[in-house]
């Protein structure tokens, strides 16, 4: 061990993480600063650290009605297809994992395999169909078509937490006289709870950050929060930079909530490889 | 006696039906669309068969982006396998745990970043003028202007960094925990054979993780598909054609440009069936 401590290989590995580290995150502080910026202060060829902060920018994008309006889409079109994914996914995944059959590999297969779908490919008839049924650019087709979505992702995440669960203490809930929905309920799902909670957390990320699907299925009444957001960069030259990174700001904000769930969830995947 | 409950059916059954139903109509609906002449502008249409894939082929703008895909498939994945190695390695030798924590914790901040935020975080900061990442190269050449994403021969890296900075950061977080998972044994014997220590990683440890690593690589294959919204956000498609991607280009066929819902369905069409075959195949050999 010793002879490598004091190398100049060993600072030049410490610095490049460092700069890694800081290339990490500093453009995200770069973009939180711009947010809380006098447009002249960021139209500057020298950028400025030093400035007077103004909540300007936040204020006017809060009190958009297209900001909100994406920003209730969002919540209304995620959190319903989370909640789908969790009543059909987490059942399905439990089926899975503890009553193998032929199948089992077959469905694994096919649950992955949705997501190798090109999202076009899906977008456009989805588009067409829902044009003819009448919903199209309403909040229902997009939670049915987001449904997809979290309920795959839940089930592939959820398959493992579940298999994760030692098999004695359902066999001695089964002995004590436990149904096997019982154990499902008072067994599986509490014990695997850490890890099906950082599952979900995963497919609600996924499903806020999409972006093609929403931009086809939504003109003007069902548009989610990145339409928006994405709607505001496009306005020509005399863009509004400082509302621009404020809605960024905005829009980044819930994933990053889950920043310390996520986290532990990848963790708590690795411990269960290791032992 | 679990072996006889209806669990697995009531459980499966009802999921795998709406997954399969959710799934097939639109993939199915796909084919129709891509057989039909369908316009978003005209509400008659009728069935024209493969004319639709035959004008595909002919069309230099659809070869195109077929090329640019295939090029932005391989940048990102081998950009984003290499940073995630390197650093991932470079944690695992250098960074005492406290230090990694805070690390992985770093690191899997800009893959949690909607694709929007992140091109657009960037997009600013590669504003020739007021960017924050081309203001050194304004600084030392005196203000000298440098706009990588309106040039043909940069745009693509400039979007691909993005893509990198989400993923293989993320990804070196996975390699760093994978590294700790290996058993100490190996290690150690390298290192009383006096192996230096890129020697060890190059030999020892990342061979061991061949499996792991390749199914990582795999994810990101898929992951790379979706570029759509970091190269509509930050460049669409352009300058020119040069990063024009077929999702790019299907969308703009279809929606932007002329509405031809039923030619971008014939391209979606393609895509899908080159990346269920590639995909399907690449899977069997990953599980064998």
């Amino acid at each position: 061990m010793k002879p490598y401590r004091l190398r100049p290989g060993r600072l030049i590995a410490k610095a490049l993480l460092a700069l890694a580290g800081f290339l990490a995150v500093f453009p995200l502080v770069w973009t939180t600063l711009n947010a809380l910026k006098n447009n002249v202060d960021i139209i500057t060829r020298v950028p400025k650290v030093v400035f007077t902060p103004t909540l300007a920018n936040i204020s006017y994008i809060l009190g958009r009605d297209s900001v909100l309006t994406g920003l209730y889409n969002s919540v209304v079109a995620c959190g319903s297809a989370v909640l789908i994914g969790i009543v059909l996914g987490l059942p399905a995944a439990y089926a899975v994992a503890r009553y193998p059959n032929r199948f089992a590999g077959d469905i694994q297969f096919f649950v992955l395999s949705l997501r190798f779908l090109p999202p076009v490919a899906v977008a456009i008839p989805l588009m067409v169909i829902w044009l003819q049924v009448g919903l199209y650019d309403t909040l229902p087709a997009l939670i049915v078509t987001y449904s997809l979505l979290t309920n795959s992702v839940i089930m592939w995440l959820a398959i493992p937490a579940f298999q994760g669960v030692p098999k004695e203490i359902e066999e001695a809930a089964f002995v004590d006289g436990y149904g096997a929905y019982s154990v499902f309920w008072r067994i599986a799902l509490p014990v695997a709870a850490r890890s099906l909670i950082g599952a979900i957390a995963f497919s609600f990320v996924l499903v806020w950050n999409e972006f093609l699907i929403a931009l086809m299925l939504s003109s003007s009444n069902a548009k989610t929060l990145p339409i928006v957001a994405s709607e505001l960069s496009q306005q020509g030259m005399n863009v509004p930079w400082g509302i621009l990174n404020a809605s960024v700001v905005l829009l980044s904000l819930p994933p990053l909530l889950f920043l310390g769930v996520l986290s532990s969830f990848l963790n708590s995947v690795f411990r269960q490889k290791k032992s | 006696m679990r072996r006889r409950s209806s669990l697995p059916v009531t459980f499966l059954v009802p999921t795998l039906a709406i997954l399969l139903v959710l799934s097939m109509v639109p993939t199915l609906y796909a084919i129709v669309i891509a057989l039909q002449n369908r316009e978003l502008s005209a509400p008659g249409y009728s069935w024209v068969w493969l004319s639709n894939f035959a004008d595909l082929f002919a069309d230099r703008r659809f070869l195109n982006a077929v090329w640019v895909s295939v090029k932005w498939e391989i940048v990102t994945v081998v950009a984003t396998m290499a940073v995630a190695i390197g650093l991932g390695v470079l944690m695992f030798e250098v960074s005492g745990s406290r230090l990694r924590n805070f690390y992985c914790l770093l690191f899997i901040i800009p893959v949690l970043l909607p694709r929007v935020s992140a091109a657009f975080v960037w997009k600013f900061a590669y504003h020739p003028l007021y960017g924050i990442a081309t203001y050194p190269y304004r600084l030392v050449t005196g203000g000298l202007i440098f706009d990588p994403l309106s040039k043909a021969g940069t745009a693509l890296f400039a979007v691909a960094s993005v893509d990198v900075w989400q993923w293989g950061l993320f990804f070196a977080v996975i390699v760093l925990k994978l590294l700790e998972t290996l058993p100490p044994q190996p290690i150690e014997a390298a290192r009383l054979d006096h192996a230096k220590r890129w020697q060890i990683h190059a030999y020892v440890t990342l061979p061991m993780l061949k499996a792991p690593l390749i199914s990582l690589m795999f994810v990101k294959m898929i992951e790379s598909l979706r570029s759509f919204d970091l190269i509509y956000v930050m460049t669409r498609g352009g300058p020119g054609v040069a990063t024009e991607t077929l999702d790019m280009y299907a969308f703009s066929q279809g929606f932007i440009e002329s509405g031809k819902v039923s030619y971008a369905s014939a391209m979606a069409v393609l895509m899908m069936i080159a990346t269920v075959i590639t995909f399907t195949m690449l899977w069997k050999r990953v599980q064998a």
